[in-house]
């Protein structure tokens, strides 16, 4: 008898000691450093210090990627892409690049070849043109206009990608055409991301998931091995009811939104965002928003960028030749489209 | 033969029934208390940023959530043992920070300088991790 009443107690305690587990604690960081964009870093540790320690050594390597990446701004002793896209007598010049640098440009040139030239890194002269604009319109909206297209259509002619010479055995970068340069910002941001989260695996940590300026990249799941939650903002950003238009479950997967609602500026009222379609040069209207889930960030980033400015046909029927991402849609009335797999990852 | 040995102990068999009882009533209100010291709060912490809800955090997670205005960090929330407090604030007056920790739904820290509110608001779907 004592020992079935020993027995329920223990029965009735066992659920409370477990509850009382001391748990890690959930922290959020927030920082506006790279890729001129906000970065988020949520992760689970025993304390401040430890999820710190992480945090700091996510940003050494964000800082480290931007300044490489950065196509405005030279560091220095540091050979950038702005390097690269600087003229020396009006030519471009050989330059000898950073490992992290082949890596990007490489990778890059082979999703050119994956969205049909829909990704493009040799388009910086077309984009640089917006870029220009675009500045000139949020810092005087009065004044603000649209790029004439014939400056827009000159410039298209100097975004061939094999002129893009690169040597891998030499690690060297040269562009041949003196007009063309390089803009990485369709796949820059989501290929530092895919790196400093391989970084982090390799090192064993797990419990954080990264958000560079929309690249989301979960590094392993939650202590309580449950999937990560990601929000998909509603590109109709001041709809208060409806804050989120979807919710996913994402383990060890990487999540891209780009949206029209992002980066733009107004011109007589009508609203131009930054995804340049290489074939009007002009930003694509078919979408709000895309989000592409894939385990590569920066695959998925390229991909979002690339269904931006194709038909929901022609996005749906690459989307499905890949095997390994999924895709959701948002278009101008709001209505939702999503490739065959990507409802298997959402919940109410 | 088990009936036998009851037979034979009548007195001892209404003992240990009372034991049992007792046993079983004291397992009960052990996981009660238990249940109810552990027990995982219904509520979220929503924070409003001028006006508008811009995020919600659950009280039965433990966290620190550093809150931006543009691209200043003004305010750092923590939620521990089910209630919501603000930990540090870069406002001058500091009342905020000095506010007792939340947990009840319809309760509000306010941080006036920084036009923010934090309300406790009854159960709803989980706050996601991330947003994009």
């Amino acid at each position: 008898m004592k020992r079935l009443i020993a027995a329920l107690l223990i029965a009735a305690l066992l659920p409370g000691l477990a509850a009382c587990k001391p748990g890690k604690i959930k922290y959020t960081d927030y920082s506006f450093d790279f890729f001129d964009t906000a970065t988020t870093l949520v992760g689970y540790a025993d304390s401040k210090e430890e999820f710190d320690g992480v945090c700091a050594e996510i940003k050494g390597l964000l800082k480290e990627y931007h300044q490489l990446y950065d196509i405005y701004k030279r560091y220095d002793g540091v050979t950038n892409l702005c390097a690269v896209n600087d003229l020396k007598n009006g030519v471009h010049q050989t330059l000898q690049v950073d490992q992290k640098i082949m890596d990007l440009l490489v990778y890059a040139k082979d999703l050119y070849g994956v969205t049909e030239g829909k990704m493009n890194i040799a388009m910086g002269s077309v984009l640089s043109i917006w870029h220009y604009y675009r500045t000139e319109g949020n810092d005087h909206p009065e004044a603000a206009q649209l790029p004439p297209m014939e400056k827009l259509q000159e410039a298209a002619k100097h975004t061939d990608i094999e002129k893009m010479i690169l040597d891998e055995e030499n690690s060297t970068v040269f562009l041949a055409d003196p007009a063309m340069s390089l803009d990485v910002g369709a796949i820059a941001k989501g290929y530092a991301t895919e790196q400093v989260a391989l970084y982090l695996e390799e090192k064993g940590i797990t419990g954080y998931i990264l958000n560079v300026g929309g690249n989301v990249r979960c590094v392993g799941s939650r202590p309580d091995g449950e999937p990560w939650s990601v929000g998909i903002e509603n590109p109709d950003t001041e709809n208060a009811e409806t804050p989120y238009i979807a919710y996913l479950h994402l383990a060890g997967k990487s999540l891209v939104t780009s949206g029209s609602y992002q980066r733009y500026y107004m011109v007589d009222g009508t609203r131009y965002h930054h995804i340049i379609d290489p074939d009007t040069l002009m930003p694509g209207t078919n979408f709000r928003s895309v989000s592409v889930l894939c385990t590569h960030s920066g695959r998925a980033d390229a991909l979002s960028t690339a269904l931006f400015s194709m038909t929901y046909e022609e996005g749906k029927a690459l989307i499905e030749s890949l095997l390994d991402a999924e895709a959701m849609w948002v278009l101008p009335d709001g209505e939702q489209k999503y490739s065959s797999g990507f409802e298997g990852y959402t919940f109410e | 033969m088990r009936k036998e040995l009851n037979q034979a102990a009548p007195q001892k068999r209404r003992r240990n029934d009372l034991l049992l009882l007792a046993g079983i009533l004291l397992a009960v209100a052990v996981f009660a208390l238990v249940y109810t010291l552990t027990r995982k709060e219904g509520g979220y912490a929503a924070v409003i940023q001028n006006g508008t809800e811009t995020a919600r955090y659950s009280l039965s997670e433990e966290q620190e959530i550093p809150i931006a205005d543009g691209e200043t960090v003004t305010n750092l929330l923590v939620i521990r043992d089910g209630k919501a407090y603000m930990a540090e604030a870069t406002c001058p007056d500091q009342i905020c920070v000095e506010h007792r920790p939340v947990s009840k739904a319809g309760e509000t820290i306010v941080c006036l300088p920084h036009e923010l509110v934090i309300k406790i608001v009854a159960s709803e779907p989980d706050a996601p991790d991330m947003v994009v």
